[in-house]
């Protein structure tokens, strides 16, 4: 059996969620591994999720959310984006794969972009395998 | 140029004295004897005559700003800073934990401080390569000057070249030692969340027990939690009974932030921590 990744993506309510909303109305075809929290800014997200996702089994994490300057809270995002390229250096130096998480500004009408790079994203998280090194081993 | 411990010992004393007994502070946080020469501890003067206990050796790295919150606000205190304690005052100041009219900092240049654990010499490999207090009050002694600089990054590129699984190895071996002592907690100037994200149950952020998935969540998630607020001091390794090498983990999130945010931690009051601050024109390259 071939390897079906599990993709967390965590997605701002007011853009990429929306956005993902009209990738879905205009059916636009993507891998379905992508199981989407929805959050209320992506400044929300605690950088233990994503640890913890990874503990918890996720192959890959991707997080979405609002052009930097769109933000529906004005300046959420800007602290999201200093936060979250910590988040990705701690997992990189610590022996993660780097590709395993990643960001992506995908704003409400960019239902394509949403398609176009979780179809990407679940391609190169099929290349690089399971993810082993941070899971709970039973 | 040698630095006389003897000589800053007793500055620190007449300077304890005259505080105490002018009313200006009401507490001293310093060094005070410990079982034996090697092992100083931190010790809190409250009198004029508690100021005889104070000592000042080469083992005395202590970081004494960790002790700065645990008193209510508004209390004076006078507080001997080496080089990276005061960049850990300026932090604490920074994040408004501490306000600078309440503090009188005695600085201590000095350099020469030794690890009473391996004997090995405190240099930039093991804390941020300053030797003058970046912030003080009244300097306990000359600063220190024509001491060759040792970059405290250098130590890092060992560790940058390796593998990624290479260097998986070596933090899970490194991670799989820890006893969950919470040491490096307690010695750290900037941990002072109460309660702890570890110690929480609801939610439970990580296993308490000391394996290796939940040692990995609690250092990972303290490594982000001091990003672009650790100030180097290196305590949280030398508080280690296991000898965890943290200052390494901790040195590249510092280095990090440093190149992506343009400011290193404790080093100006006026600054804000990077990352309760922006800028519109921060790079999106940094996530990459």
């Amino acid at each position: 059996m071939s390897f079906e990744p599990k993709i967390l993506g965590i997605a701002c309510n007011w853009c990429t969620y929306t956005g993902a909303d009209l990738a879905g109305t205009t059916r636009l075809q993507y891998p379905q591994n992508l199981r989407v929290v929805r959050v209320m800014c992506s400044s929300r997200i605690n950088p233990s999720f994503i640890f913890r996702a990874f503990q918890l089994g996720a192959d890959g994490v991707l997080i979405g959310g609002c052009h930097p300057g769109d933000c529906h809270y004005n300046t959420g995002n800007l602290y999201a984006r200093r936060r979250l390229a910590v988040t990705k250096k701690i997992l990189e130096f610590s022996g993660l794969e780097p590709g395993r998480f990643r960001v992506e500004w995908i704003s409400a009408s960019e239902g394509n972009k949403f398609s176009e790079v979780v179809t990407e994203f679940t391609a190169q998280i099929k290349s690089l395998g399971p993810q082993t090194k941070f899971k709970i081993s039973q | 140029m040698t630095i006389s411990f003897k000589q800053i010992e007793e500055k620190l004393k007449t300077e304890a004295k005259r505080l105490l007994e002018s009313g200006q502070v009401s507490v001293v946080l310093a060094y005070g004897k410990g079982y034996d020469e090697k092992h100083p501890m931190p010790y809190v003067a409250r009198n004029p005559s508690d100021v005889a206990n104070i000592v000042f050796n080469e083992y005395c790295n202590y970081n004494m700003a960790r002790y700065l919150v645990r008193y209510p606000a508004g209390t004076k205190i006078a507080v001997a800073v080496k080089a990276a304690d005061s960049r850990a005052v300026i932090q604490l100041i920074q994040e408004e934990k501490v306000k600078r009219e309440d503090l009188v900092l005695l600085g201590i240049p000095v350099y020469g401080m030794k690890n009473p654990k391996t004997q090995e010499i405190i240099d930039g490999k093991t804390t941020g390569g300053l030797y003058n207090p970046v912030l003080y009050d009244i300097l306990l002694g000359d600063e220190v000057h024509g001491q060759a600089i040792q970059l405290p990054y250098d130590v890092l590129a060992a560790y940058e070249s390796m593998d990624k699984e290479v260097r998986f190895a070596f933090w899970k071996k490194e991670f799989d030692k820890c006893i969950r002592c919470y040491a490096c907690r307690k010695a750290c100037p900037m941990c002072y969340c109460d309660p702890c994200f570890i110690d929480q149950n609801k939610p439970k952020w990580g296993d308490k027990s000391p394996k290796f998935h939940g040692n990995l969540m609690y250092h990972l998630t303290r490594f982000h939690h001091l990003a672009g607020r650790c100030i180097d001091c290196g305590e949280c390794s030398r508080a280690c009974p296991v000898d965890i090498p943290l200052y390494l983990f901790h040195k590249k999130v510092a280095r990090e932030c440093e190149e992506m945010f343009g400011q290193a931690a404790g080093m100006s009051i006026e600054d804000k921590p990077a990352l309760v601050n922006f800028r519109v024109d921060d790079s999106d390259k940094i996530l990459e």
